[in-house]
């Protein structure tokens, strides 16, 4: 535990990684009571209701750039809220809308981010069902603050922690590209990869008979969520590097920033354990929604997650760190 | 340290030139090296080109390593 | 992609064979942070042979900075002078705590990709202090910094006098250098004749590293004590001229101030011009600070962890009070240091 309560929060503590965790713990251990509800430590909590289960998730989005390629603010802020539902099974039902506005935010760009919340509702069939906005004075918050909450139904919950030993675990696509766009401004460069931000809850209803654990790759990339799957399945994860789903461009970039490409984060993908028999069935359906969906790895017997190398080493892959930050040396 | 990447060179404006690295431009400052061409490639650490970069990767020093060859940036030195 | 595996699988198999001819126990000393993160992320060092030995020198340039310069610069930084550096930098804890918490505290701290990012930033904060660290790859580029008249606090440093340190220090046997590949596209091969040891200067993919390897081990066991070259598609026997003129034009050579070594000689670079040399510029501010704290011993066995004296987990720091996450030391909180690696990779 690095975390204790004479600390200031850090930057880190929001960052995805262990420090994250941690800070969570903490208010969890403050507001602990949980009624009739399961799968807090999940994306989503659910709730029985006779041979249903009631999911409900919320998340808050802070993105800078507020506009990037291939999307903004609005569009994650509806993606990752249906895509939360989605990743535990559940055809969501409906979605609310919370905006924290800066004073002198443009009325142009509130338009276009409401644009793309109606684009991205009506791409999944979900609606927007009821909101809040908020104004507060210049100086006091920077642009928007954007707050989803989502409702979802399924007779069988997917959660992070059923891969089985013998499972492989399948990519729905090439991974990172929602941190290319979003590094582009910062680090001025251009190129033809954009956010891979959409929503998923059409694919993976598709599979969902077959998944046994699923997760997207949001925040901490993929080490951080196929660590998670692999410590709540108590089970031990092995992932090719000839076969790591990423870009060459996504490549190109962690290798010119110095930044773990492991870390780049998705908002419209999602890594799933599904027994090897049905994994050519499941890759049929998946390359429907996106050709680039492949094998990346399997589970075994043991804990940890691990990488095997082109070279046939087996080294440890880590969490993440909290920010992003570019090495030079 | 040392962190660099490869890029290629598509572009130049004085100081400056756009490099491309596997598909992503970004601009980078080529001060170091003054004589780099378009089309010729480069290693970028910290915004700035650095040297140029020829092509003989490890496999090929290898294989001339094997015959009793050293190669010199690009030149083979025969073993006599 | 088959077909690297096929010559991976060769390269091996070509490395245990000669271990396998010299038998004796070997030690190969990689001097380079980039080098240590290629080794660890590939999984190179459990694929040697029993006798070879991978040993991580002071190849980080976070790592090496000397606690006195990390205090001073966030005293600068506290002191109200806005600070430019790299960013592993920013978390390297110091006594008057790190950049980024001084930062957090109000500082003026910033993160920056490139030296010319720092450029740009000096127009809104004239008086603007790079803190430039990193060995002779990096320090061209301060210099074209100075020469737009950015203020420089240095603690650049010339990499070589350290492996000279190192091999006269005597304090480990090495048998062989794997040698840093972008130091030596600025410095050229000439420079490390004089050294006396077997030496391969590697490029940094997993390919380069493994060639390398099988060179330096084919020298010792012919008993050679050469300079190659295996990165040759960048470094050139003279190396990068230009840089070079660069380096010699804005700075001077100095005592150089190593965490762990103490001072090597003419290993430290010296901004040359005092009115953009931020130690001569900020006197009176660096006066004030108490440098007695930061030459106090904490525990932290990093200066033994550089100079290749003891492997990571012999420090009774490491893994229980100093992680990744929560870094006392400087070769936990970079990338490229010995124990963040360790940490990371050798489970």
């Amino acid at each position: 535990m690095t975390i204790n309560k004479a600390d200031n929060i850090e930057l880190d503590h929001g960052g995805g990684g262990q420090k994250s965790s941690e800070l969570i713990s903490l208010i969890r251990n403050v507001i602990s009571d949980k009624g009739k509800w399961k799968n807090q430590m999940d994306d989503g909590a659910t709730l029985k209701i006779g041979n249903q289960h009631l999911v409900f998730t919320t998340d808050a989005y802070i993105v800078d750039p507020i506009f990037f390629p291939g999307g903004d603010i609005g569009k994650i802020a509806v993606c990752g809220t249906i895509n939360d539902l989605a990743m535990m099974g559940a055809v969501p039902q409906g979605l609310s809308l919370s905006m924290v506005i800066e004073e002198g935010f443009p009325m142009k760009d509130l338009l276009k981010i409401s644009e793309s919340i109606q684009k991205m509702s009506r791409e999944a069939g979900v609606p927007i069902v009821t909101g809040d906005t908020k104004v507060l004075p210049k100086g006091k918050l920077d642009k928007i603050e954007i707050t989803t909450a989502g409702v979802g139904l399924t007779k069988k919950i997917i959660s992070n922690s059923g891969a089985k030993i013998g499972d492989v675990v399948i990519s729905s696509g090439d991974l990172g590209e929602h941190t290319v766009a979003l590094l582009s401004s910062r680090f001025n460069y251009k190129t033809k990869v954009v956010s891979d931000s959409k929503t998923l809850n059409k694919e993976m209803q598709a599979i969902a008979k077959y998944v046994h654990a699923a997760k997207d790759p949001t925040r901490g990339g993929l080490s951080a969520n196929i660590i998670e799957i692999a410590e709540k399945s108590k089970a031990k994860i092995v992932l090719e590097e000839e076969l790591l789903p990423y870009k060459k461009e996504t490549f190109a970039i962690a290798g010119l920033l110095g930044i773990d490409v492991l870390s780049f984060a998705s908002e419209g993908r999602f890594i799933c354990a599904v027994s090897e028999k049905d994994a050519k069935k499941v890759l049929q359906i998946l390359k429907k929604f996106n050709p680039e969906a492949k094998i990346i790895g399997h589970v075994e017997k043991g804990k940890g997650v691990f990488l095997k190398t082109v070279l046939g080493s087996l080294r440890p892959i880590e969490m993440p760190r909290g920010k992003l930050v570019p090495r030079i040396c | 340290m040392c962190l660099a990447f490869p890029g290629k060179i598509i572009e130049i404006n004085n100081q400056q030139a756009t490099a491309d690295f596997d598909g992503v431009q970004k601009v980078v400052n080529i001060s170091l090296v003054p004589e780099i061409k378009v089309g010729e490639y480069v290693i970028v650490h910290a915004g700035f080109a650095i040297e140029q970069l020829t092509s003989q990767d490890a496999w090929e020093v290898l294989k001339e390593y094997e015959k009793g060859n050293r190669i010199i940036q690009g030149n083979i030195e025969k073993n006599s | 992609m088959k077909k690297e595996t096929e010559s991976f699988r060769e390269i091996l198999k070509k490395i245990h064979n000669v271990a396998s001819q010299i038998k004796r126990g070997v030690a190969l000393m990689e001097v380079c942070g980039t080098h240590t993160q290629a080794i660890g992320k590939n999984g190179i060092r459990q694929l040697m042979p029993k006798n070879i030995k991978l040993l991580t020198g002071p190849g980080c340039p976070v790592c090496v900075t000397a606690q006195e310069d990390i205090d001073a610069v966030v005293h600068l930084a506290k002191a109200g002078i806005p600070i430019a550096t790299y960013g592993d930098v920013l978390r390297v804890p110091g006594f008057l705590g790190s950049l980024e918490q001084a930062g957090a505290q109000g500082a003026k701290v910033f993160s920056v990709y490139s030296v010319e990012e720092s450029l740009k930033i000096k127009k809104e904060f004239p008086n603007l202090v790079f803190f430039g660290l990193g060995f002779d790859t990096t320090t061209p580029m301060t210099a074209l910094a100075l020469k737009n008249g950015l203020t420089v606090y240095s603690t650049h440093k010339l990499f070589l006098p350290a492996m000279d340190a190192l091999l006269s220090m005597g304090e480990i046997k090495i048998d062989g250098f794997i040698s840093p590949g972008h130091v030596s596209a600025i410095v050229g091969t000439e420079p490390y004749e004089h050294m006396n040891i077997a030496q391969v200067i590697t490029g940094f993919e997993a390919q380069d590293v493994l060639v390398g390897i099988y060179m330096i081990l084919c020298q010792i066991r012919d008993g050679r004590r050469e300079v190659e070259n295996e990165y040759v598609r960048l470094v050139k026997k003279e190396g990068n001229r230009v840089a070079q003129k660069m380096i010699a034009d804005y700075f001077e050579i100095g005592e150089g101030n190593w965490r762990g070594f103490g001072i090597i000689p003419n290993s430290g670079l010296e901004v040359k011009n005092p009115k953009l040399n931020a130690k001569i510029k900020y006197r009176d501010i660096l006066s004030k600070m108490d440098i007695s704290k930061s030459k106090k011993p904490t525990g932290c066995r990093c200066g033994e962890v550089i100079r290749g004296l003891i492997t990571p987990e012999r420090c009774p720091m490491f893994g229980k009070t100093c992680t990744p996450e929560k870094p006392y030391g400087p070769c936990m909180v970079s990338d490229e240091g010995a124990c963040n690696n360790y940490f990371r990779y050798a489970k």
